[in-house]
């Protein structure tokens, strides 16, 4: 475990700077759920990086931040569950008031799984092979949210990112190493094998899964499970468009479907269901992979959601959770704007 | 009920099917079919509602997968309104004894349904026959089938088939075997080519060594239940792994509620008691409520259900939640005295009220 994190929640919880954390445990047989620790003694089962990411960072948290917490929060997750958390407040789903995000440089997550056959692999950021798919093509694998426990370039320190993260450390009595060149150049490398590895990715599942048909034919083996919305992050409607009730269509309407090309595959609104989660989500996913992990037909859905959100973020030059500042580009309205799609 | 009329056709179960679909197809007997189709993808699997005869070579009657379960995509079809003409449909007997329920709860119609099914012999979960060699699984199929169908011994159809394929059986059977259980289900046979009409023995008879099997499976099942006591530590331990994907609800045939209430304002935790717990215990677990839901699914669940095991099909993490389910349910529908899907008649357990009831679990 790592002895400066554990040292810095020790502290923090101590002092009472900081009067709960939000960090992974240690449970029964290989699992890790999230906690809500507000007394020392319970951070000796804390485990902040685990190997599987079994429930999604911003989604813990906004099950109990909807309104802000008394105290300060220190919520310690990976990079994407950061971003995701900052979407969340854009959103209105999390109140970032009293809350400090603190990330780390991340190692990746094993496949949940590859994991669950018998709980011993661990994630080798320089072995790709151990990753989920999304980890091995992630190039915001550092420095989000408030502060961030940098472990590569020779650094071992917490790295402030904010003002609030510096008030945090500030206020501990803690410093973070003053000289990051070398950790800044490890990020850098890594990024640009990632880059390439997303390049790759996504120029093969355009090749293999081209327009409407491509889609019909990557979805054709869902089973309408629906996991990959109720573990992402970002998918926080409570009725999903897809179940409301006026979604429904009567059996003439089916058979009606089935004679226009002889057959209707059904589930019916597969589809639907798919298409329209990519546009909900094209500008906030955060490119987590929750949604792959979770779909037991192994349907790639995260990188196909992450290709599609990288499209949109790029035309309204967005970032998802970079800026807590950065307004949804949804939300704001200019009179001049996407003239390159008018004619 | 015509009593144990057969059809035997020398052809292979699939071929014969095929060709009495068609031929209901092109009389206009029905106007559709719903089958089980394989898709353009490898190992992967999909209901389909098919119209043009000459699409159901493509169909894969009784393949061992269930990739959705039967009741929810015929809901999904018959929910606002009923077929108005015949659709033939090919079902296995869980998924028709859900579909019943689906039907008591308003959430489906078998109006102009013409149910063929069969002796079940059990289905592979999904995901092996995605990753694992398709062949190979297949091969042995009694050792490869769910948990749910190894315990499972209501695989022979109810009242509600019209015909009854005999796919389980004790002996090999050297031709395709259909039982023709209604006056509809004999005089289409009676149209078809190079088949024969016999009376032969009732599919229990020539089962009664696969029932022995699964009733056996079903007692160990029930033996590993603990006690109330322990109940609840084996549960938190069990379900410690659940990543809360849900799958398992949106899965199940009978989880029908639009927003399921464990999704509600009423039930969902709210923020503030959430953070006076953990400050009270010192370490919570978030998001909460996870036990919670599994418990209260259960409680809804366990008077209805038909034991098919696509919960734990689905489940990501591979928790056995169907062996939970199934466990709860045998007691539960033991003491309420009700067998779910068996008839349309049934009232269900929740819809009843009497005076005088339960009285041997309260005191
Ligand atoms: S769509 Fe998938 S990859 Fe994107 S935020 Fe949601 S779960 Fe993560
Ligand atoms: S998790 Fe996979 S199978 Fe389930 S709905 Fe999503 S894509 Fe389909
Ligand atoms: S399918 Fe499995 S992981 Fe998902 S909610 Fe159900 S038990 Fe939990
Ligand atoms: S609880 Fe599981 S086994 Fe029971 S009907 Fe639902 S999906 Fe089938």
């Amino acid at each position: 475990m790592n002895s400066i994190l554990m040292d810095l929640l020790e502290k923090a919880l101590v002092s009472g700077i900081v009067s709960s954390v939000m960090v992974p445990s240690r449970g029964p047989d290989n699992s890790f759920p999230w906690t809500l620790v507000t007394d020392v003694s319970a951070l000796n089962r804390v485990e902040p990086v685990p190997p599987v990411m079994s429930v999604h960072g911003a989604k813990a948290l906004a099950s109990f931040t909807q309104s802000m917490p008394e105290g300060k929060l220190l919520a310690v997750m990976r990079p994407c569950e950061a971003r995701a958390a900052i979407e969340l407040s854009k959103l209105e789903q999390i109140d970032l008031g009293n809350i400090i995000l603190l990330t780390m440089d991340c190692p990746g997550a094993v496949p949940l799984k590859e994991y669950g056959e018998d709980g011993t692999m661990e994630p080798d950021i320089n072995r790709p092979e151990t990753l989920r798919p999304l980890c091995r093509q992630c190039t915001e694998f550092t420095s989000a949210g408030d502060l961030c426990l940098a472990m590569h370039g020779g650094l071992r320190t917490v790295i402030p990112l904010t003002s609030g993260g510096q008030e945090l450390l500030d206020s501990l009595g803690m410093k973070a190493e003053s000289d990051t060149s070398q950790w800044k150049e490890w990020a850098n490398a890594l990024r640009g094998e990632r880059e390439k590895v997303r390049a790759e990715s996504t120029e093969k599942l355009k090749e293999t899964y081209s327009g409407l048909q491509g889609l019909v034919e990557v979805f054709s083996g869902c089973i309408s499970c629906r996991s990959c919305r109720t573990v992402c992050p970002i998918c926080y409607c409570r009725l999903c468009f897809i179940d409301m009730k006026d979604r429904r269509s009567p059996a003439s309407a089916h058979l009606e479907r089935s004679r226009n090309s002889g057959a209707a595959r059904l589930m019916s609104n597969t589809l639907l269901f798919h298409i329209g989660r990519m546009a909900h989500m094209s500008l906030s996913c955060v490119s987590c992979g929750m949604c792959e992990d979770a779909c037991p037909s192994d349907i790639p859905t995260g990188r196909l959601v992450s290709m599609v959100s990288g499209n949109t973020t790029e035309l309204f030059s967005y970032s998802a959770g970079r800026n807590p500042e950065d307004p949804l580009p949804l939300n704001t309205y200019q009179l001049e704007e996407l003239h390159e799609y008018e004619d | 009920m015509v009593e144990n009329s057969v059809l035997i056709s020398e052809s292979s179960t699939r071929d014969t099917l095929i060709h009495l679909l068609a031929r209901l197809l092109q009389n206009g007997e029905v106007d559709s079919v719903f089958a089980l189709r394989g898709t353009s993808q490898e190992g992967r699997y999909c209901y389909s509602l098919i119209t043009d005869p000459s699409l159901l070579n493509e169909i894969l009657p009784f393949h061992p997968v269930m990739p959705v379960q039967g009741a929810r995509a015929l809901s999904e079809l018959t929910i606002t309104e009923p077929f108005d003409r015949p659709v033939a449909a090919l079902l296995r007997p869980c998924e028709i004894r859900a579909f019943v329920e689906n039907v008591k709860q308003s959430q489906g119609s078998l109006e102009n349904i013409f149910i063929i099914s069969c002796t079940c012999p059990g289905v592979i979960p999904a995901s092996r026959l995605l990753r694992e060699d398709r062949e190979e699984v297949q091969r042995n199929l009694p050792a490869n089938i769910r948990n749910a169908c190894r315990t499972c011994t209501e695989f022979i159809p109810g009242t509600q088939a019209d015909m009854t394929v005999l796919i389980a059986s004790d002996e090999p059977q050297n031709s395709t075997v259909i039982y023709l259980h209604t006056e509809k289900a004999v005089e289409i046979a009676e149209i078809l080519d190079s088949c024969t009409l016999e009376t032969g023995k009732p599919p229990a008879e020539l089962t009664s060594g696969i029932l022995e099997t699964r009733k056996k499976a079903l007692k160990d099942l029930m033996r590993e239940m603990k006690a109330p006591g322990d109940g609840l530590q084996s549960l938190v331990s069990l379900f410690s792994a659940c990543i809360g994907c849900r799958g398992c609800r949106e899965a199940c045939p009978l989880c029908g509620c639009v927003l399921c209430d464990y999704e509600t304002a009423r039930t969902l935790h709210s923020p503030e008691l959430v953070r006076a717990e953990a400050k009270r215990k010192g370490s919570l677990r978030v998001p909460a409520g996870t036990l919670q839901f599994q418990l209260g699914r259960l409680m809804h669940i366990a008077p209805l259900c038909t034991a098919c095991g696509q919960c734990s099909d689905v489940c990501p993490v591979d928790i056995p939640v169907s062996d939970v389910f199934i466990r709860a349910a045998n007691l539960v529908q033991e003491s309420l005295n009700y067998s779910p899907g068996r008839d349309t008649d049934d009232t269900p357990p929740m819809a009843t009220f009497a005076e005088k009831e339960l009285l041997d679990i309260t005191d």
